[in-house]
């Protein structure tokens, strides 16, 4: 916790600022790109947002106050961002959240950067069914392997409402693959 | 197997046949883990070669420029602040000018105006921010809705619209009554 206290101090200070955001950049580019890659599923939109949210970083470091830690205070703003992102894509192509989710797995099966077989995909298929909260929470857990007190300083909620949420959404998923075998 | 032909208890139907699978079910929601051997182990994204390498760099590269920016901004401040006073006072004589024709009023600005600005224009808060911002006590649903709602009609809302007990924010312990 002092270390990072300290670290916190060095961003903030601008003789230091370019060297600690170098090291922050090199420590959470890669777990958080894959955390907005999982919500934004395209590449080149996962690339945009993954930059806004370190320029945004590096723009209210000032106003981090440290009461979270500072990875779940990145990871919110990343989320946000992500979020963000799609619902200004959706209402710039005048369709609903839904369409857009299901257009984005559409496109993943002409995606080059999608590497996934049949049933990686149908899992995707399967996600955009979910409500929002419970997608996030299902990657987080099942994917970037975070513990549920890590996603609760993240999403502001209680961990017995991300079990519930978790244990939900791996339900639905399992009910979706199995169903349509 | 020996039957205990003492015994004058009787239990359902078929309970020791699933009793296992029951009892493992108990564990693993215990466990808090969901049986998720169904599931694929990995989701199937790639990204190019190299990528987080070149990605680093662009990012230093903006923020590089982004704390330019900010420096550049500080030392023309005071030509600024001229170029704004020069700007207000012949925003002020325009004004002025008009004021003797039309005056433009708040409610003179469709509402469709305003949702577009709102549309288009990102207002940086997130739903808690807003929450914290707005005072609740001091509006009502009435400041918000045209419309007096009646109980069954947020009933038959509800209804239609949660589909999850997770909307209705219920905590975990409450799920498993």
């Amino acid at each position: 916790m002092i270390a990072e206290e300290q670290f916190v101090l060095a961003l903030k200070d601008k003789s230091t600022q370019a060297q600690s955001f170098e090291v922050l950049v090199n420590t959470y580019k890669e777990r958080l790109y894959w955390h907005i890659r999982r919500i934004v599923l395209n590449h080149d939109d996962a690339d945009d947002v993954l930059q806004n949210t370190f320029i945004k970083v590096f723009r209210s470091i000032e106003g981090f106050k440290g009461e979270s830690k500072l990875y779940s205070w990145m990871y919110r703003i990343a989320t946000n961002e992500a979020l963000t992102f799609l619902k200004q894509k959706s209402r710039k192509l005048g369709i609903s959240d839904n369409e857009l989710q299901e257009s984005l797995v559409e496109n993943l099966e002409s995606d080059v950067y999608f590497e996934g077989d049949a049933i990686q995909l149908k899992l995707q298929k399967a996600l955009t069914k979910l409500p929002e909260k419970q997608k996030l929470v299902f990657n987080m857990k099942y994917f970037q392997e975070m513990k549920y007190e890590e996603i609760s300083e993240v999403l502001e909620t209680s961990v017995g409402g991300l079990k519930a949420s978790y244990h939900l959404a791996v339900k639905k998923l399992q009910t979706y693959l199995t169903a349509s075998d | 197997m020996n039957k205990n032909h003492n015994n004058k208890f009787k239990t359902p139907e078929g309970y020791f046949e699933n009793f296992n699978q029951r009892l493992f079910e108990r564990l693993e929601e215990e466990n808090d883990e969901p049986n998720t051997d169904f599931l694929p182990k990995s989701d199937g994204f790639g990204i190019p070669e190299k990528y987080f390498e070149s990605v680093q760099l662009s990012i230093i590269q903006k923020l590089k420029g982004d704390s330019t920016k900010v420096i550049s901004i500080k030392r023309f401040q005071a030509f600024y602040y001229a170029a704004a006073a020069i700007a207000a006072l012949f925003v002020l004589t325009l004004a002025w000018n008009w004021s003797q024709d039309d005056k433009i009023d708040f409610e003179d600005l469709a509402s469709i105006d305003i949702e577009t600005y709102f549309e288009n224009n990102e207002l940086g808060l997130s739903s808690y921010e807003i929450a914290e911002t707005v005072n609740l006590e001091d509006i009502s649903i009435a400041d918000i809705v045209d419309k007096n709602l009646e109980d069954t009609s947020i009933l038959d809302y509800l209804d239609e619209n949660v589909e999850d007990f997770e909307d209705l924010d219920l905590s975990y312990e409450e799920l498993q009554q």
